[in-house]
């Protein structure tokens, strides 16, 4: 007899720790890392072979600010987790600051993100490039 | 106090899809949620199933879902969960009856990795003797105690049933580190393969669902540096 697959209402039902929200959020943004690069290649290829509206339209979509800000998000997220999960497993002592670990990913991540974020929204807003 | 116990049973011989049982019983605050559970099985409803033996958190029988996190039923106190208490089965393991899971692809996993001696070495005249360091080297996975609260409290193994899980790793991680043990090259082969020990992905449910306080996600990250360790 095998175990058998949870379903995602079952999964997001359980109540774990922090640890799954960062890995949730690893998850979310390296598809949205994905999604961008995908839309970026396939919008450059038909705007180099077709030149037509939609393609023109998507480039502007995905240059735009929000979109920006969004996929600083999803680099910057992904970047700091990764190195967290990475420096956790070549010294699994660290693995004891595991909670720890995650609020000093935050300390550096908040700043980093927020600072950019904040100027990019404020030129949204003034209306300034 | 009045405790609402909200139960989730299934009998497979009877019912199409598990449904919500509620009991209210009287405990005290120190009571454990095992003593609950004996309470409505001995006084209000003798059909309900659920695994437990030492009730002492020794045996690991009685690891189940309450409040949605992975405990063992006789650790538990009362008062830590407050009046209105959910149980639940382990997820990701077949429900043979209301809290009882088949516990086989558990073992199977268990098995797996060989989780004995391995000493071909005639035996000595006296112990196989280890310094402190040698024997400290794994104390904390001998704790453990195949309740299967991490196996089944991790998301790898919800997604991927054939992955090896917390606990046959940290079973495995108790011969690897032991030195009088010559097995570890076989186990390490086994915890290398797709199914092995790469599917952790440090969420650490595990070692927050461990009633032992077993430090399971960094035993997982010390078997996969020992693999990488010996390909060089």
């Amino acid at each position: 007899m095998r175990g058998y697959r949870v379903g995602l209402w079952e999964a997001l039902r359980y109540r774990g720790g922090i640890g799954v929200l960062v890995w949730i959020l690893h998850r979310i943004t390296g598809l949205g890392i994905l999604l961008f690069v995908s839309i970026h290649v396939v919008a450059a290829f038909f705007m180099n072979a077709l030149n037509d509206s939609i393609s023109t339209a998507v480039t502007h979509w995905y240059e735009s600010h929000p979109v920006q800000v969004f996929v600083y998000f999803c680099v910057l997220y992904h970047a700091l987790n990764g190195l967290r999960v990475l420096l956790e497993d070549f010294y699994p002592p660290l693995l004891r600051y595991h909670r720890e670990l995650i609020w000093l990913q935050w300390a550096i991540f908040v700043p980093v993100f927020g600072l950019p974020a904040f100027f990019i929204a404020q030129g949204i807003v003034l209306g300034t490039p | 106090m009045k405790v609402i116990l909200k139960i989730r049973r299934f009998n497979p011989e009877r019912d199409r899809a598990p449904w919500w049982g509620y009991y209210q019983v009287e405990c005290e605050p120190t009571d454990r949620v095992l003593d609950a559970l004996n309470w409505v099985k001995w006084y209000q409803d003798g059909s309900l199933a659920y695994r437990r033996s030492c009730a002492h958190g020794i045996c690991g029988s009685d690891a189940m879902r309450i409040n949605g996190r992975n405990r063992l039923a006789c650790k538990t106190l009362i008062k830590e969960l407050g009046n209105r208490i959910t149980i639940e089965p382990l997820l990701g393991l077949p429900v043979i009856k209301d809290l009882v899971v088949d516990l086989e692809p558990f073992m199977k996993h268990y098995r797996s990795i060989m989780p004995y001696l391995v000493n071909d070495d005639p035996p000595p005249a006296t112990e196989r003797l280890q310094s402190i360091a040698q024997r400290e080297r794994f104390d904390d996975t001998t704790k453990c105690i195949l309740c299967a609260a991490c196996t089944t409290s991790c998301p790898a193994f919800w997604a991927r049933p054939d992955y090896i899980g917390p606990a046959a790793i940290v079973q495995a991680h108790r011969f690897i580190f032991d030195s009088r043990d010559h097995g570890a090259e076989e186990r390490l082969r086994i915890l290398d393969a797709p199914s092995g020990v790469w599917r952790c992905r440090d969420i650490y449910n595990c070692t927050e669902a461990c009633p032992r306080e077993i430090q399971v996600t960094q035993a997982i990250a010390e078997v996969k540096r020992e693999i990488l360790r010996r390909r060089g």
